[in-house]
């Protein structure tokens, strides 16, 4: 932006804009992570590969069903931690921080801001996905196979696990209550949804819940796409994932776009 | 050349119960160095964030020349560039980048913004950490990196909430350079600050808020003329004593913690000298000083009570 000195600069729009945005946020993150990333990833790989390991050790000798539950719930668990659970407790500390107003007054489109955050996720649980499944092969020898499903529903996973995340940091404003509500969610994720286990494994008015909440649906949708015959059908899945997803980035652009 | 516009702009929270900003008008023109002072809670963040777009007004409208701030809070961000109070998050980044960063999302092409960060750099006397991460640095050299992010690609109106707090008298002069250079350049500056004997010597024009409302505005030495012809009269009292009864010629007065200062006329700087004198010598008052009024005077007799507690 140069001042001519009689005009004001013109609005910067469009495309090419929000794409240079999204790189120097991008990098913006990526950069204000800089000293925790390693860490991060490193964390998300023991997630993935300690969740497959442990649970093994847990329960023993494990069928092969079990072992593809545990290698596909371990990924999932992986892919959407930090989008629900570690990313919105960065937004609260930026709150709590008093940098979360700077970061909201940056002259860059909200949505190229939210897709580099999405990136950043992105980057993170990966590698604790691939350890995951990775563990699983080699531990148990899990007969896993690749379909091309696994790419929209590994995007799926990420995108919905994201954007909620997302969204319920950018609408509470309270950074204790954003800690608590992560908190709740990582103890139903890891203890309480068919992500890892069959949904028959839960009471029946718990299953039934669970038809509507995203957790079950992500476990499907991944493992649809990294097992034979487990998974029937998913089109209910993909559909219940893609209604949160999109409640999801709503709440979000609403959260980000208001002004109290 | 442009104009900012705040034209009584209302701002109320809780249904209304809760006046935030009532009724504030005034305008910052392009190249101009504008103060806006006030003590804690007295509305000046809630205006800055109705300018920016993070907040909106219940009531009036806030234009810079023919752009409708208010209704188009994009453009805004674009043309107001901002420094907050709070530490800006720098941690991780080395100060060359923080500034490289902050000016390519402010709009800046690369080679603009890095020679300017160098200048900038040279300007503000940060060498020796330009490599450093932010994680090593000092309080006030993180606010001077933080300074330099907002006006690394300078925008028409740039926003600096307490620039100056912790950064160290000599770099401070400096910091001044670099505001008064981009009035040159032709953005509007706003300094938001508590420090009034500062913005005294820094700013073409200033306002003064108190309780939501504008109670003052015009150039340090406008707002001065209430006060020619009259001292200011401080007497340092003993911790916890009382305040002894005043002379009738001493006009408005405020305790400052230990600090009685009171605006007397000049003919009556004898009268005033003795008195006080005669204080010391009972041992009411350890010190007295006779000057000239200040802003910070005007700032106090404004604000009264409020601000000298806060």
């Amino acid at each position: 932006m140069t001042l001519s000195g009689t005009t004001l600069p013109a609005k910067r729009f469009g495309v090419s804009h929000w794409f240079a945005m999204f790189a120097q946020l991008f990098k913006w993150n990526v950069l204000t992570l800089r000293l925790a990333l390693p860490v991060l990833i490193m964390v998300q790989l023991f997630t993935g590969v300690g969740m497959v390991l442990g649970f093994s050790l847990l329960f023993g000798d494990i069928n092969e069903v079990a072992v593809l539950y545990l290698a596909t719930g371990a990924t999932v668990v992986a892919l959407v931690t930090v989008g629900i659970v570690v990313g919105p407790q960065f937004i609260a500390q930026e709150r709590l921080q008093g940098t979360y107003e700077w970061s909201q007054s940056l002259p860059a489109p909200r949505t190229a801001a939210a897709a580099a955050w999405t990136a950043l996720n992105v980057t993170i649980a990966v590698p604790g996905a691939l350890g995951a499944l990775a563990a699983a092969r080699f531990r148990f020898d899990a007969s896993l196979v690749i379909t091309p499903l696994v790419i929209p529903a590994v995007l799926l996973v990420l995108l919905s696990g994201t954007l909620i995340g997302y969204a319920y940091a950018h609408t509470v404003s309270d950074p204790q209550t954003v800690g608590l509500i992560s908190q709740i969610l990582i103890f139903v994720i890891f203890g309480f949804s068919p992500i890892a286990f069959p949904a028959t494994n839960l009471p029946g008015w718990f299953a039934a819940v669970h038809r509507w909440l995203p957790f079950q649906s992500m476990g499907d949708v991944v493992r649809a796409g990294l097992t034979n015959g487990i998974v029937t059908t998913t089109t209910r899945a993909f559909v219940v994932l893609s209604v949160w997803t999109m409640l999801a980035a709503l709440v979000s652009t609403w959260a980000i776009g208001r002004r109290p | 050349m442009w104009t900012l516009r705040v034209d009584n702009l209302e701002k109320t929270y809780d249904d209304g119960a809760t006046w935030a900003n009532n009724g504030i008008s005034l305008s910052v023109q392009s190249g101009e160095v504008f103060g806006l002072l006030g003590p804690n809670g007295a509305g000046k963040s809630t205006l800055v964030k109705q300018i920016i777009g993070l907040l909106m007004p219940s009531n009036g409208s806030i234009t810079l020349g023919d752009v409708d701030l208010v209704t188009d809070p994009d453009y805004a961000r674009q043309l107001c560039s901002y420094l907050p109070q709070a530490p800006m998050p720098i941690t991780a980044f080395k100060v060359r980048e923080a500034i490289d960063i902050a000016g390519m999302i402010r709009g800046g092409s690369r080679p603009e913004v890095q020679k300017r960060r160098d200048q900038l750099i040279e300007i503000l006397q940060l060498e020796e950490w330009r490599d450093t991460l932010g994680t090593n640095l000092s309080g006030g050299v993180k606010r001077l990196v933080g300074f330099a992010m907002a006006v690394v690609e300078p925008a028409p109106i740039v926003i600096l909430d307490e620039p100056t707090n912790d950064v160290d008298p000599l770099r401070r002069r400096l910091l001044w350079q670099v505001v008064r250079d981009l009035g040159e350049r032709g953005s509007g500056v706003i300094l938001v600050t508590h420090n009034v004997l500062e913005a005294e010597k820094s700013v073409d024009r200033l306002a003064i808020i108190d309780e939501g409302k504008l109670i003052a505005e015009g150039t340090p030495s406008s707002l001065k003329n209430d006060d020619r012809g009259s001292l200011r009269l401080q007497l340092m009292l003993p911790p916890g004593s009382r305040t002894p009864p005043l002379p009738s010629y001493i006009g408005e007065n405020v305790r400052v913690g230990n600090n009685v200062v009171g605006v007397i006329p000049e003919t009556y700087a004898a009268e005033g000298i003795a008195w006080a004198q005669g204080l010391m010598t009972e041992g009411i008052a350890d010190e007295y000083a006779l000057g000239a009024t200040t802003l910070e005077d005007v700032y106090v007799r404004l604000t009264g009570e409020r601000s000298a507690t806060t």
